[in-house]
């Protein structure tokens, strides 16, 4: 029992994590080697467990973990971004590192805890541990706004884990069994379709889907960097798309309205958050808000129905856990060195930090889906999966392929803005101490923004066919051709083609003089920040009142809710008035409606 | 001769009560220290009583050695045992806080006698087998309970003590005419005898009208929407370790234990009186639940929650099903720890800072760590966060409810779940995290017996989960639903054990 890998990788990082957390702050050193023996050693145990797939690990006459290929690719993913996020807290965290580490073991462990499930009960319970860690590691730095924030992401992911709940209920009510891979339910009556929903909607919690997204740029915002990068940015939607894949193809037969659920909820998510990033201020606000979107594509994937949307909404998934993670360790990184993530402070940092500014850029044109980057390929493959899905199950399929579409033309469109605004432009007042972080912080980075590339170019050759396409277990089919080396090769070319002509013209003509307005020195005014790029969409028709009612939490379930509930608990308190004889009547009233019940 | 064990139960403490009163003034620290013991001891024979429960089954002991049903029975069966260790490893673990949390009160002795008296009733409640006799004890319990409420004798606690008098007594009075009819209809006051005779003359209208008068005043005692208007005065205004009490095992041995003994084990459990139970429980927990998430006195906001929490309990127990059952009773546990350790957790914020405002806190993880991370814990269990002892509960009432067919219950089961998230996550936001109150930055942490107790309360928050995986719970939780599932064979059981 105790050599079974699957058992080993989710309770040797948990017992280590307990371990952690009473480590003082003192043996700093100690904690570093634990954590790192225990992530690199998970890297390695999931490696091992994708090559020796499929596993399993019974208890009590059932298989409680039970390996496949797409768990096992989640898997090495996991141990991945937690090994590399670890390697980055060494040097961010400065305070509790212990109970930090701690959490962040806690959560590796629970984290293949889930992906490793084929139990339900043991994949909620997982599942819900982790609602836990993230609302402690956002909390670990103490601060009002943290709290604010770690408070909100408990209560809509704890709240949905309560559905997903009641979904497995109604799970085990139809199919009597709690095993995943016994599951095999058709949607064909209201309670089927509310457990889907039910499950569906605790995976779009967990990755950050419209309506259940608020949390994500509240944490991006104000938890700790790392944090944001391990959590919402890569483990969570890891895990929440995964489990979207594990309903959608593996427990429920979808058909034509739960695939349009799919496709609708994950084109409004695209659009919606793109176009509230386009104007945001706050560097990891903007980068929360496209993590949102970015989900869309993935759930548009998903909902195709056809193997190469899945496979792409699969690799999309792994796509965005690289580049995304790798957005927010550089971002940490701007603001651990220039002290703020406020963009209107922040400007020509590029000379600086010249690996942050790379990896940052590989990363933005990633997530832009420019070619040959890897999320050019995701992106690539949702959008044939659109096309092939076009009939009359899918009728609206030029809407959400025109989503998909518009809503990549926005991202490239406010990483541009982002990019200028922290690195390229002139520099902003107070950034001149700015140095380039030490290796434990640029080390991820550089590895995930080689990910990105390689990923792009050898698309076809190492990540679809060695993760992707095991894991739908369908032959993907490709209806358009893009050869990823070949247009590497000639992008490459392009990119020299214009480097000659530049440097035919000679660069250095020219002469940098200081701007002057009225005799005096004019420092800042001449200085194009950026941040305004786009105020005037704020200002159109129509995108004005979306951005007054977003300003306002419209849009937010959670401030919704709230409202409601606090207006509901008022009208109770007012009816508690304090006065004895009230109440005495409510008793008295009540029995007469239970003699009435009871005695009719 | 073990059922000489049974009488142990009500005259340990009640000796207790009597010497304190008697020395407890003239020696100084005896209150302490023989309060402490004999919950101790009470603890022990509890467990003890497991044990004994489990190999020599049902025990009955003959009061005065007049068989019944002409004399007093004392019953102790698994369902008794059950509540006696949760009773009395909660009295234990208070006892010793209030020796640190009372020193700020006069006369500590006297709370310690009061405390005594409260728990001789709840025992008495627990392990009598006859109507009258569970009267005398529960009157005993409330009247004791209504001084306790009172301690304080400022004007807030006088207002609530006065409150939950009047509303208490108006329980009591109803339950005794309903002991009354019953008596008038089968001529006996034995429970069992009462199951048999009730068995022979089948139900009748009296029958229906005396389940009302014991819904209405056990639901009371037990706080069930719309019986619960005293709970939220008389709860926040006692001291803090009697808060514990109330809401951690008052309520749910006066209420929840009485009602459910007498409709599964002597009335019998129809479906009318099992959707009552049910209905009851569902509005209870989802109106508690929006009445608390509104508060900002913390202990007001937790008083609210346990009405809440006992929803869930009846739920759980109403459905009947033998799942159902087992959850509600094991919620009626795992309730008593994380309440009380809440309890006890807002007794030592006031302790150190003097409010119960929620407003007025905030960062006081940085200053009282024991009390934050215990709290934490709590309000990770009531929140049902795996793997603490709330959600294992809650997930069983859930998929009970479900699999009985109630998936309406189950729903209103999920939101009261997610708003009692939602109000602890205000807690822990508002008392615990965010930027320390400069007001308190030279606060201390509570003195050691309160540590310890919160301490050891929050342990069992983390391990009791596994109190529900079959070889552990074959053996306390399984035994004890197996008497409410078994019904009204309470009599032959009963009867049997006499022989």
């Amino acid at each position: 029992m105790l050599n079974n890998p699957l058992l080993l990788l989710v309770s040797v990082p948990i017992a280590a994590g307990i371990l952690c957390l009473f480590l003082p702050d003192r043996l700093k050193a100690v904690t570093r080697l634990l954590v790192f023996a225990v992530t690199s050693a998970s890297l390695a145990g999931s490696v091992y467990v994708f090559i020796k797939k499929p596993l399993y690990w019974q208890c009590c006459g059932s298989n409680v973990f039970l390996v496949d290929n797409l768990s096992a690719f989640i898997g090495m993913g996991i141990a991945l971004f937690a090994l590399l996020t670890a390697i980055y807290s060494f040097g961010f965290i400065e305070k509790s590192f212990g109970r930090y580490f701690g959490y962040v073991l806690m959560t590796l462990g629970s984290s293949f805890g889930v992906a490793f499930a084929n139990d339900l009960l043991v994949l909620l319970t997982f599942w819900g541990f982790l609602g836990g860690t993230l609302y402690l590691l956002v909390n670990i730095q103490g601060t009002d706004k943290a709290s604010a924030a770690a408070k909100k992401a408990l209560i809509v992911i704890g709240g949905t884990d309560a559905v997903m709940l009641f979904g497995i209920a109604l799970i085990w009510n139809i199919t009597g069994t709690f095993s995943m891979d016994k599951i095999n339910l058709s949607l064909d009556g209201p309670t089927a379709y509310i457990a889907f929903l039910c499950l569906a909607i605790a995976a779009f919690a967990k990755a950050g889907v419209m309506p259940f997204h608020s949390w994500v740029p509240d944490v991006a915002e104000d938890g700790p960097t790392p944090v944001t990068a391990y959590l919402p940015a890569s483990l969570d939607k890891l895990l929440g798309i995964y489990l979207l894949s594990r309903v959608a193809l593996h427990m429920f037969v979808m058909n034509a309205v739960s695939n349009t659920i799919l496709l609708a909820v994950g084109a409004v998510t695209i659009i919606f958050a793109v176009v509230i990033a386009l104007v945001q201020h706050n560097m990891k606000r903007l980068l929360g808000y496209h993590a949102v979107s970015q989900v869309g594509y993935m759930v548009l994937g998903i909902g195709t129905g056809t193997a190469i949307g899945i496979a792409g909404g699969l690799f999309h998934m792994l796509n965005h856990a690289i580049y995304k993670s790798c957005l927010f360790l550089s971002g940490g990184n701007v603001e651990k060195k220039a002290g703020t993530a406020d963009l209107a402070k922040l400007g020509g940092l590029a000379k600086y930090m010249p690996v942050t500014f790379a990896c940052f850029m590989v990363a933005s044109l990633s997530i832009s889906g420019i070619p040959p980057f890897n999320g050019f390929v995701s992106k690539w493959m949702i959008y044939q999966g659109i096309i092939e899905s076009a009939g009359a199950n899918n009728p609206a399929w030029a809407l959400w392929l025109a989503c998909a579409m518009f809503g990549s033309a926005l991202t490239l469109a406010s990483f541009m803005k982002l990019l200028h605004t922290i690195f390229l432009g002139r520099q902003a007042k107070g950034l001149k101490d700015v140095r380039e972080v030490g290796f434990s912080m640029s080390f991820p980075i550089i590895v995930l923004g080689g990910l990105c590339l390689i990923f792009g170019v050898f698309a076809f050759k190492i990540p679809i066919p060695l993760f992707i396409a095991p894991s739908i277990g369908a032959g993907i089919a490709y209806l358009g051709i893009w050869k990823s080396v070949i247009a590497t090769i000639l992008i490459i070319v392009g990119i020299l083609a214009g480097l000659l002509i530049y440097l035919r013209f000679k660069p250095g003509q020219f002469r940098t003089v200081k701007s002057f307005v009225g005799g005096e020195e004019a420092d800042d005014l001449g200085r194009v920040s950026g941040v305004e790029f786009y105020d005037t969409i704020k200002d159109m028709k129509g995108f004005k009142t979306l951005y007054k009612k977003e300003e306002t939490k419209s849009f937010d379930i959670y401030e919704v809710a709230s409202k409601g509930t606090f207006s509901f608990s008022k009208l109770l308190q007012w009816l508690h008035n304090g006065i004895l004889p009230t109440y005495l009547v409510w008793c008295l009233m009540g029995m007469i409606v239970l003699f009435f019940l009871l005695m009719k | 001769m073990k059922e000489n064990l049974i009488p142990i139960f009500v005259i340990l403490p009640l000796a207790g009560a009597f010497l304190i009163s008697l020395l407890g003034k003239r020696i100084r620290g005896f209150s302490d220290i023989f309060s402490n013991i004999i919950a101790f001891l009470l603890l022990a024979l509890s467990v003890y009583s497991v044990f004994v429960v489990n190999s020599v089954g049902v025990m009955v002991y003959k009061v005065g050695m007049w068989s019944p049903p002409i004399g007093i029975s004392l019953v102790l069966d698994s369902l008794s045992s059950f509540m006696l260790v949760t009773i009395n490893l909660i009295a234990f673990l208070i006892m010793a806080y209030a020796a640190n949390y009372m020193e700020g009160y006069t006369a500590k002795w006297k709370f310690y006698v009061l405390f005594l008296l409260m728990l001789t009733g709840m025992e008495g409640v627990i392990i009598t087998g006859d109507m009258f006799n569970l009267f005398v004890f529960l009157e005993m319990a409330s009247v004791a309970s209504y001084a306790l409420v009172a301690y304080g004798t400022e004007a807030e606690e006088l207002e609530a003590s006065f409150k939950y008098l009047i509303m208490s007594s108006l329980g009591s009075l109803f339950i005794l005419l309903g002991i009354a009819f019953i008596y008038g209809y089968t001529s006996t006051l034995n429970m069992a005898d009462i199951a048999n005779v009730l068995l022979q003359k089948g139900p009748g209208n009296i029958v229906l009208f005396v389940s009302v008068l014991f819904i209405m005043g056990f639901g009371l005692k037990a706080a069930l929407v719309p019986f619960h208007a005293w709970l939220p005065d008389a709860h926040p205004a006692a001291p803090a370790p009697v808060s514990a009490m109330l809401s951690g095992v008052l309520i749910k041995a006066l209420g929840v234990y009485a009602l459910v003994r007498i409709f599964y084990s002597v009335i019998g459990s129809s479906p009318g009186i099992l959707f009552v139970l049910m209905f009851l429980g569902a509005i209870s927990m989802v109106v508690g639940v929006f009445l608390a998430i509104g508060q900002w006195d913390m202990k007001r906001l937790l008083a609210y929650h346990s009405i809440s929490q006992i929803g869930y309990i009846f739920l759980g127990i109403g459905l009947g099903t033998p799942l159902g059952i087992l959850g509600g009773l094991f919620h009626l546990f795992n309730h008593s720890v994380f309440k009380s350790l809440l309890f006890l957790n807002a007794g030592a914020v006031e302790y150190s800072t003097g409010t119960r405002d929620l407003r007025e806190m905030g960062g006081l993880k940085e200053r009282m760590p024991v009390t934050a991370g215990t709290s934490l814990i709590a309000s990770m269990s009531i929140a049902g966060i795996p793997p603490f002892n709330g959600f294992w509960s809650k997930l069983i009432i859930i998929l009970a409810a479900v699999q009985a067919g109630h998936p309406i219950y189950a729903a209103f089961a999920v939101i009261a779940s997610i708003l009692t998230l939602a109000s602890f996550a205000k807690v822990q936001k508002y008392a615990f995290f965010g930027k320390l109150n400069k007001k308190f930055k030279d606060i201390k942490e509570v003195p050691v017996f309160m540590r310890g107790s919160m301490i050891l309360l929050a342990a069992i928050c983390i391990i009791s989960g596994i109190l529900v995986i079959p070889a552990l719970s074959r053996f306390f939780l399984g035994p004890a639903t197996d008497v409410l599932v078994n019904g009204t064979d309470y009599a032959k059981t009963v009867f049997g054990a006499i022989r």
